[in-house]
This record gives structure tokens, sequence and C-alpha cells, in this order.
């Protein structure tokens, strides 16, 4: 294990030292959810519907910081590393390469985790939203997006033919996701079968999730289970399709 | 018993063979040439030794292990260096090697290391703050910092200067001081004639020769040449009659003879014995380039095609 913890303390040191990862994770959500969710809460009549909601910005910013590290940051960092040969290089040593993979992984869910965290305490005293009614629908639901958004991650880095690649796939994937979440118009507000496909959508399903075991309901089974599917679905098929060159 | 052992290899990527048929042997404590052109194999046999690819056909051993099988043992004792293999931009140098050095069993000091290859005070700098040279060398320590018993080294010197190249050359045979065998992967004919004590040429998959550096240019007994501007009268028949000589040509005022190594000393004494003046003498000895022109019937690269005449060697 000496190398693998060598590993995840070294990605962790080289995550701290981008910048713009740094931004990604603790800043842009909570601010964000400061510019979108003030004016919102301000004004006396909440709206109907999904963005009526007052869970959903909330959820909604701690799914932007998940599937940011998961479709942007990861499949980028692994594309480099492929293309630099540093896998091929970790493969001359007795170390297997994809311990690499694992420690990458480790470090941005952990940023993940800890991107969540900031966010939710700062939706929690910024924005006077209560904490999660239903804790372990939260945790359940937060951990099967994290699975599910690493998952489609971790498969766009072992299709991507190239690092540059995997920088635009990863955001030609997320910003329809995010459509499809509803970001832009409620899901309330869309064609049956464009919602429909929304709720099972990653980012979807995610949100609404996290936003109903924030509300205090429970979370919706079928979403989850998807969630969890498509987690294990991609991570077999990413499995099977890394290329170490 | 020999360091590595490489019986018939052979290996195809589909249709495309990239290994033919190629057999060596390398003893301990040697540097271990493979030259050849790009593309003729030299960097996929390596990868065969070092277990990163599996062979089509023949067998490979080394250390007496079998790379495949064996080849968390395998990588423990070989360290190598890639060839374009680079590190994350950020990752500073005494992290590099600290990293690695996790890895393995055995472990280098880390400041002997970068004392070593003249890295210490750069111990703190990010990676892609480095030099070309610099990278290079950091490469090569992360191929020793598990205290390798052999160590491969892959075109090791492409993209240097020529100081920087003449540096990594000292430092080959440092770590050959140190005990380690050195597997040098090269298409560099000056590298091989200054570093190996044996090569192996490569050419289009198959073993062309295997000899040490001199022992290849005798056996390819490629002919010194003698250049000088006569500054009297010279008939060239009375060159062309002496015994060593096989062929005298002009070009513009210089004469060119061709010959044996003795050639030099026969012209020199019928200039002197015919009253002959001249100057501009120079001699071109024969260079593995052109050792591998005449096995191969092309050059190997075109770095090694560029250089200068070698008439410093003459002296």
């Amino acid at each position: 294990m000496n190398a693998l913890t060598k590993l995840i303390a070294v990605e962790m040191k080289l995550f701290v030292r981008e910048p713009v990862s740094l931004f990604f994770v603790f800043v842009l959500p909570i601010g964000l959810m400061l510019v979108f969710g003030l004016p919102q809460r301000g004004s006396s009549a909440q709206g109907a519907g999904q963005h009526g909601e007052l869970t959903f910005l909330p959820a909604l910013a701690l799914a932007l910081t998940i599937g940011m590290l998961a479709l942007f940051t990861l499949p980028m960092a692994l594309g480099v590393y492929r293309e630099r040969r540093v896998l091929r290089r970790l493969a001359t040593t007795p170390v297997h390469p994809g311990l690499l993979l694992v420690a990458q992984v480790v470090v941005n869910l952990v940023m993940g985790v800890a991107g969540a965290v900031v966010t939710a305490i700062g939706v929690r005293y910024l924005l006077d939203q209560s904490s999660p009614a239903n804790m372990p629908g939260f945790v359940l639901a937060f951990l099967l997006g994290v699975a599910c958004l690493f998952a489609i991650g971790l498969l766009i880095a072992a299709l991507a033919p190239s690092a540059r690649a995997a920088q635009s796939i990863g955001p030609a994937l997320f910003f329809p996701l995010l459509f499809l979440a509803g970001a832009w118009l409620p899901r309330d507000q869309m064609p049956t079968v464009l919602a429909r496909i929304g709720d099972y959508s990653p980012l979807g399903a995610t949100v609404d999730t996290i936003a109903a075991s924030w509300a205090g309901d429970s979370p919706a089974l079928s979403q989850l289970l998807v969630l969890a599917a498509t987690a294990v679905l991609g991570s077999v098929l990413a499995t099977r399709f890394f290329r170490w060159e | 018993m020999p360091v590595i052992e490489v019986e018939h290899l052979h290996k195809r990527y589909g249709e495309k063979v990239a290994v033919d048929d190629v057999s060596f042997t390398v003893e301990q404590g040697e540097i271990f040439g493979v030259l050849g052109p790009n593309g003729a194999g030299k960097t996929t046999t390596v990868e065969c030794v070092q277990g990163l690819r599996r062979a089509d056909g023949g067998s490979v051993r080394v250390l007496g292990l079998d790379p495949i099988r064996d080849r968390t043992e395998v990588r423990q004792r070989v360290g190598a260096q890639l060839q374009e293999s680079q590190l994350p931009d950020k990752l500073r140098v005494r992290e590099a090697l600290d990293l690695y050095r996790s890895f393995y069993r055995q472990r280098a000091d880390i400041d002997e290391l970068l004392a070593d290859l003249g890295l210490t005070e750069q111990r703190n700098t990010a990676f892609h703050k480095l030099s070309g040279g610099q990278k290079q060398r950091l490469s090569v320590a992360l191929a020793l910092v598990g205290c390798p018993e052999v160590a491969i080294l892959d075109e090791l010197t492409t993209g240097l200067d020529p100081q920087g190249r003449r540096d990594t050359w000292d430092l080959v045979e440092r770590i050959r001081d140190r005990g380690v065998t050195v597997v040098l992967v090269t298409h560099f004919m000056e590298e091989a004639e200054r570093l190996c004590d044996r090569l192996a040429i490569i050419d289009a998959g198959r073993i062309v020769a295997i000899d040490t550096p001199s022992g290849i240019l005798a056996r390819v007994g490629t002919e010194h040449r003698v250049h000088f501007r006569p500054l009297d009268e010279l008939d060239d028949s009375l060159l062309a009659a002496l015994p060593e000589v096989t062929g005298v040509s002009r070009g513009g005022d210089e004469v060119t003879v061709t010959g044996p190594e003795q050639v030099l000393q026969s012209v020199l004494a019928a200039l002197a014995e015919h009253k002959v003046r001249y100057a501009g003498l120079r001699v071109e000895q024969p260079t593995l380039d052109d050792a591998f022109v005449s096995l191969t019937g092309r050059h190997a690269g075109r770095a090694a095609a560029t250089q200068p005449p070698t008439d410093k060697r003459s002296s």
C-alpha cells in the first residue's frame, strides 16, 4: 500500500497546485448559488414547479461540483497521463499503472466531497437553507450520483483518443446533461418525453434524489436504481476499453 | 550467466512485422548498444525485454527470469528510461524521485542521486520548468532510483544539444562504473561508437551485426580517406601505383586518396620522396556511420549523416 498512498499524496498535491480545479470545486458552485439563489429567495412569491423547490438550487450546486470533477478534471488528467506516457513509464516499474487511476479517482472523490461539504455549508448559512432533513437518503443519493458521474468520466477517459478530445467531450456532454437536469428550463415546462429522459439522466436523477432527501422526502427508488446501474455499466465499459497508451 | 538472453525474438503488430528474428546476449557490467534506423525494431525489442510486450515467438530471459511471467521481479531489478516519457507539469524533481523510489525494494539515496546527476539545484523545480537536458537526467535518475542491476536507456540523447549529449554520455559511463549493466538504444552512430562495449545493429527487424565497435569497423573494412592540396606538380598515377592505394580522385585542387589504414603513411612517404609539398592535409577514418551504410545500404539517421568530417581523429 505504500506506493498507493504515495501516489494519492502526490496526486493530491498536484490537484491543489492547479488553481483552476480549486476554483471549479470550491468557488464556482457557491458563486452560482449566490448569483441565482439570492434574487430568487429575495422575491416574496416562490414560483411553483421544479425551480420553485427550495432545495433545487443547492442540489444542483452539489451535482455541479461532482459533475465538473468527474467530467472535466478526471478525463483530462487521465488523458494527459496517457499522452505523456506517464502510464507507460509506470508500467516499467513494479507498480501497476492502474494504481495511478485509482489514485486519481480517490483524489477527485475526496475533492468532490470536500467541495460538496463547503458548498452545503455555504448554502446552509449564506442562503439560510436548513440542513438535509433526510440525512441517510441524502448521503445515499449523493454517493450514487458521485459513482454514476465518475463512471461516465472514466468512460470518457477510456474512449477519448487524446487528452484534447477528452477536454472537449467532457463539456460537450456536461452542458446537455445540465439542460436535461433542468438547470435552465425547469423540467415541468419541458415536453413530456424530454422531461422523462431528464428524470433518468445522470445529473437529473442526481439533482432530484438529492433535492428530495434535502427537503425530507424519500428519494425515488427508480432514480436511485438508474444511477447505480449507470455507475456499474460505465465502470465495466471503462475497464473494458481503457487503453494504457 | 548473461544478464539478458534474447533468442529468435519475433514480434508483429497485426500484419506488420516489427521484429523478425533477433538474438543477442548482454553480459554483466557492459554497455550494450542496440543500434538502427527509426522503425528498425529497436524499441519493440527492448520492450519485449522489459516485459511491456509479449513476444510472438522466441524467448527472452532477463537475469534468468521471464519478463512476462516474473514481471514484478524483473521490474524490481531492471530500471527503464522510456523514449519521450514525461511527468506531470507541476511535479517537482525531488517529489518525482521520492514517489518512484517508493515502488522499489532497494532504494537509492535521493540526495546522492541528485548530486550524481547534477540536479541538486533543481530538486524543488517543477518538471515543466526544467530544460531538455535536465528532464532527460531526471528520467535517467528515475530509472536508477530502485538500484537496478540493469538499466535500459531508450533514445537518451535525442533532442539534446551537443553539450547536453556529451554530459549524458559521461553519465552513462558513470552508471556502468557503478556496476549497472546498461542497454543503450540509439540511432546515433557517434554515441554508440563512444559508449558501447558491444553493439547490435538492427535493420528491418533483423540483426545485421553484433560486435565491438572496432570489430564492426574491421569487419566492414571501410577505407580511410586522405585529402590534401598539392602545392607542386603531382602526377596522380604516382600515387595510384602505390600498393596500398585503392583509388585516387581530384575535386578542384584537392586530391583524395583511399585505402586501408596504412594508406596515409605510404602517401606521405611518396610525397616526400618526390618532393611534393602539400597543404590542408586531413584524414577521414571510417566511422560506424560508414559501416552502417555498408551493412544496410542506407543511413542510420539524419543527425548521424550531418556530422562534420571527422578529421580530428587523425591526429
